[in-house]
C-alpha cells in the first residue's frame, strides 16, 4: 500500500437513482500523472471529489500514501487534513481576496509562520509566472491569469497530490494549448502526483502517464500513452 | 419591444400615479410642510434637552434591536443554509413566523410574563424581571424577537447565493470554521449588514412596542403630539429627524444590497454542509428560539386569556372590529397587490441608475414610520373639497395600507418578475400579442406564487397595522389592532389577551398551512 501515492478500491457512489460511481479502482504511483477521461456525467468529477473528501463514497476505501482516509461510508480524514491541491473547473477563486490573500489563506490554514508566507507565495507565483499580479483581485485578471492563480493556490501548500477538474475547459483553444504545455512542464519539473479529469483527448495525451477512461460510472480501459510512444 | 403608445404605458403610468399620490405624496407633504410652514418656536424643538433624550433613546432602541436581532438571526440563517436538518422548510416557516406577528402582541405577552405578579413571578415565586418589564432594554428584547427573522432570512439567502465551489476550495485546505469565518461570512457580510440596517430602521419606526413598554422615542412623541395634544405642528417637527434618519439608513441599506434586492439568481445548486458535526447543537438552538419567540408568547397569552374566562365576552364585544380588520385587510391586500404587480414589473425590467433609484425609493418609503405616514395622510386629506369627502371614511385605511405596503410588495413582485425570462415576452410579441395579452397569458400565470406571497404578506401586515390606522381611523370606526390598543388601559387583561391571541391565530393559521405544504413538498 505504501508504494502508491493514491489508491482507490471499489469506490461506489449513488445520488438518488443515479449511480455516479460503480466499483471504481485506480492506483497512482508517486510523481505520476493519471488522466481520467470521459464524457459529461460519466462520474469522473465525482471520483475526484471522493478522493478530496468532498463526497463520501457508499462503498470502497481510499488510501493516500500509507494512510487510509476513507472507508466504506465515512471519511476518516477531513478534506483539509489530506494535503491535497485542488483546481476546480470554475477555478473558485475567492473574489473578496487578492491574489496574495488567496494563496496566504492556504498557508494560514496550515499554520505556516507569517514570516515564511511571503516567500512561499512569491515562489508559487513565480512557478506559474504571474509574480506581478500579486495585489490584484480575481475580477481584475484575464481567464488565463485566473487559471494560473488557481494553479498557484493549489501548489502553495505543497500538496502530496494535485487534483485538477477540467481546469482548461473554459478557455479558448490558443490559451488552452499554451496552458496545457505549461501544466505538462510543471508536472514534469515538480514531479507532482496528479489526477487530471478531462473530456478532451488532446489534454489527455499531452499530460498523461496513464489514461483511465470512464463510462457510466465504470472504468472501461486503462492505457499508458507515454510507454506506447517509447515503444 | 413595446412602444410608448402600447397599453403598457397606460397601465404602468396609472400604477405610478397611484404610487405617487398614495405613497410619496403624504411623506413629501410632511417634509415640505416642516420646512416651510412651521414657526421658529416649533423649530426650536430640535435643540432642547428632551429632543436629545428622544434621539438617544431612539438610536439606542434601533442599534440594540439591530445588534440583538442579528446575533439571533444570522446564526440561524447559517444553520438553515449550511447545517443538514430534517424538515428544514417547515422549520424555516416557524422561525420566520414572529416577523409577521404584530409587535404589540409580543409586547403584551412580555408584559404579562414579566410584570409584577405575572406568569414568571407565579412560576418562580419571585418578581424576577418586574423592575425592567417597562424599560428600554425590554423594548429592545421584544423588538429583537420580532425582527430576528429578517436577519435570519437575509443571511440564509446570502449564504445560498455563494457559489458552493468557493467553500469547497477552502475546505480542501482549511477547517470548516475557518472557511466560514474567512470565506463564507465575508461574502455574505453586505447582505447581513443591510438586514441589520433595515432592522434598525424598522425598530426606530416602531410605535406600539415603545408605547406599551413606556419608552419615550420619536414615534411615541409624534403620536402624543398629534393624538393627545392635538398639536399638528409639533407632530410634524418631531417627525422630521426620524424621517431623515430612516430615509438615510434605508438608502444605505438599499445601496449595500444593490441588485440583490430583486435578484433572480436561483437558490439551488450544491452547497457543502459545512457543519455536519453541529447538527445537534443547531437543533437545540432552533428549538430554543422557537420556544422563546413563538411558543412563549402564545402560551402566555393563552394562559392570561383563559384565566379571566372573559374570552367569549371580549370576542363578542369586538366582533365589528374583527370583521372590519378582515374586510379592510382583504381589500387592502388586493389593491396593494394590483398596484405593486405593475410597479414590480416596471422595476424588474428597468436597468442601470433608474433601477437603483427605484430600489432606494422603495426601501426608504417602506422605512417611513407608521405614525409619520398617519400624520402625513391626515395633513394631505383632511381639508375641504374632494380630499375631504374621502377623509373620514374607511378609504383612509386603504390609503394607509397603500402608503405603507406598496413598496415592499413591489420589491417582492419585482423579484418574482425577474424569474420570467424577457425572451418569453419577446416570443409573445413576435407572435403578434399586445402587452396586455402578454401579461395576462404569459407573465401573470408565471407570477402566481409571487402574487400569492405578496398578497399574504400585505394581508398579514395590514391585519396588524396600528401606527397609521390609530391616527387616521374615522370616528367610531375600529380595527382589531386599534381595539386592542385602546382597551389595554381599561379592560381586564384577559380580554386584551384573548383578542391578541385571536390576532396571532389569524396570522399563524395560513403560516401553519404554508409550513405543512412546504414540509410535504420537501419530503416529496
Amino acid at each position: 500500500m505504501t508504494s502508491t501515492a493514491l489508491s482507490a478500491r471499489g469506490i461506489s457512489k449513488r445520488f438518488g437513482s443515479h449511480q455516479a460511481l460503480d466499483g471504481v479502482s485506480i492506483e497512482v504511483l508517486p510523481g505520476a500523472c493519471v488522466v481520467v477521461l470521459g464524457a459529461s456525467g460519466c462520474g469522473k468529477t465525482t471520483l475526484l471529489r471522493v478522493i478530496a473528501g468532498l463526497e463520501t463514497p457508499d462503498t470502497g476505501e481510499i488510501w493516500l500514501g500509507g494512510t487510509r482516509v476513507t472507508d466504506a461510508g465515512r471519511n476518516l480524514v477531513a478534506p483539509h487534513e489530506r494535503r491535497i491541491g485542488f483546481v476546480f473547473q470554475d477555478l473558485a477563486l475567492w473574489p473578496h481576496l487578492s491574489v496574495r490573500q488567496n494563496l496566504e489563506f492556504v498557508l494560514e490554514a496550515q499554520r505556516v509562520p507569517p514570516a515564511a508566507r511571503t516567500a512561499r507565495v512569491e515562489e508559487a507565483l513565480r512557478i506559474v509566472r504571474i509574480e506581478t499580479l500579486v495585489d490584484r483581485h480575481p475580477h481584475e485578471l484575464s481567464g488565463g491569469e485566473q487559471q494560473r492563480v488557481a494553479l498557484a493556490r493549489s501548489l502553495v501548500g505543497e500538496p502530496r497530490i494535485l487534483l485538477l477538474d477540467e481546469p482548461l475547459s473554459s478557455l479558448d483553444p490558443e490559451l488552452r494549448s499554451t496552458l496545457r504545455q505549461e501544466l505538462a512542464r510543471l508536472q514534469h519539473a515538480l514531479k507532482l502526483t496528479t489526477v487530471y479529469v478531462t473530456h478532451d483527448r488532446e489534454d489527455a495525451s499531452a499530460l498523461a502517464d496513464s489514461i483511465v477512461e470512464m463510462r457510466a460510472g465504470r472504468i472501461v480501459s486503462i492505457t499508458e500513452p507515454k510507454r506506447q510512444e517509447l515503444r | 419591444m413595446w412602444g410608448w403608445r402600447s397599453s403598457r404605458t397606460f397601465v404602468i403610468g396609472t400604477a405610478g400615479l397611484i404610487f405617487a399620490v398614495g405613497c410619496i405624496l403624504p411623506v413629501a407633504y410632511l417634509f415640505t410642510t416642516s420646512l416651510t410652514g412651521i414657526d421658529a418656536a416649533a423649530a426650536a424643538l430640535f435643540l432642547d434637552a428632551r429632543q436629545r433624550t428622544l434621539l438617544y433613546n431612539t438610536t439606542l432602541l434601533g442599534v440594540g434591536a439591530a445588534v440583538l436581532s442579528t446575533a439571533i438571526g444570522a446564526p440561524l440563517g447559517v444553520t438553515l443554509a449550511r447545517v443538514p436538518l430534517k424538515r428544514k422548510a417547515a422549520i424555516r416557516v416557524v422561525l420566520a413566523a414572529p416577523m409577521l406577528l404584530p409587535p404589540y402582541v409580543v409586547a403584551l405577552a412580555w408584559m404579562y410574563l414579566g410584570t409584577r405578579g405575572g406568569v414568571l413571578a407565579a412560576l418562580v415565586d419571585r418578581d424576577v424581571v418586574a423592575s425592567w418589564t417597562y424599560s428600554l432594554p425590554a423594548a429592545i428584547v421584544v423588538l429583537s424577537l420580532v425582527f430576528y427573522p429578517l436577519s435570519m432570512l437575509a443571511s440564509e439567502v446570502a449564504l445560498r447565493r455563494i457559489d458552493g465551489r468557493l467553500e469547497e476550495a477552502g475546505l480542501v485546505v482549511a477547517s470548516p470554521g475557518r472557511v466560514l469565518r474567512r470565506i463564507t461570512l465575508p461574502l455574505a457580510a453586505p447582505s447581513i449588514a443591510a438586514a441589520a440596517l433595515i432592522i434598525f430602521v424598522l425598530a426606530v419606526s416602531e410605535f406600539s412596542v415603545p408605547g406599551l413598554l413606556r419608552v419615550r422615542v420619536y414615534t411615541t412623541e409624534v403620536f402624543t403630539a398629534f393624538a393627545a395634544l392635538y398639536d399638528f405642528s409639533r407632530a410634524i417637527v418631531l417627525a422630521v429627524p426620524l424621517l431623515t434618519l430612516c430615509a438615510a439608513v434605508g438608502a444605505v441599506a438599499a445601496r449595500l444590497l444593490g441588485d440583490r434586492i430583486v435578484s433572480a439568481r436561483r437558490l439551488t445548486g450544491s452547497h457543502p454542509p459545512l457543519f455536519d458535526r453541529w447538527r445537534r447543537g443547531a437543533r437545540l438552538a432552533v428549538a430554543m428560539v422557537i420556544l422563546v419567540a413563538v411558543g412563549l408568547p402564545i402560551v402566555v397569552l393563552a394562559r392570561e386569556a383563559l384565566n379571566g374566562r372573559a374570552g367569549g365576552a371580549s370576542l363578542a364585544g369586538s366582533g365589528e372590529a374583527i370583521a372590519n380588520s378582515l374586510i379592510l385587510s382583504t381589500i387592502g391586500a388586493t389593491v396593494v397587490a394590483a398596484v405593486a404587480v405593475c410597479l414590480g414589473y416596471a422595476r424588474a425590467r428597468a436597468r442601470g441608475r433608474v433601477a437603483n433609484l427605484a430600489d432606494i425609493l422603495f426601501v426608504v418609503l417602506f422605512a417611513v414610520p407608521s405614525t409619520i405616514v398617519g400624520v402625513g395622510l391626515i395633513g394631505l386629506w383632511n381639508r375641504p373639497g374632494v380630499f375631504g369627502t374621502i377623509y373620514g371614511t374607511d378609504t383612509m385605511f386603504i390609503l394607509a395600507y397603500l402608503a405603507r405596503f406598496v413598496p415592499v410588495a413591489a420589491l417582492i413582485l419585482a423579484a418574482a418578475v425577474r424569474y420570467v425570462p424577457i425572451s418569453h415576452e419577446e416570443a409573445a410579441a413576435a407572435a403578434g400579442a399586445g402587452w396586455l395579452r402578454t401579461m395576462r397569458r404569459i407573465v401573470l400565470p408565471q407570477l402566481r406564487l409571487g402574487l400569492a406571497a405578496a398578497w399574504i404578506v400585505v394581508f398579514v401586515l395590514s391585519f396588524g397595522e396600528l401606527g397609521a390606522s390609530v391616527l387616521i381611523a374615522p370616528p367610531g370606526e375600529s380595527t382589531l389592532p386599534i381595539r386592542i390598543y385602546t382597551i389595554i388601559a381599561n379592560a381586564p387583561p384577559a380580554q386584551v389577551a384573548a383578542l391578541a391571541l385571536l390576532q396571532a391565530l389569524v396570522i399563524f393559521t395560513p403560516l401553519a398551512v404554508l409550513g405543512t405544504v412546504a414540509s410535504l413538498r420537501e419530503a416529496h
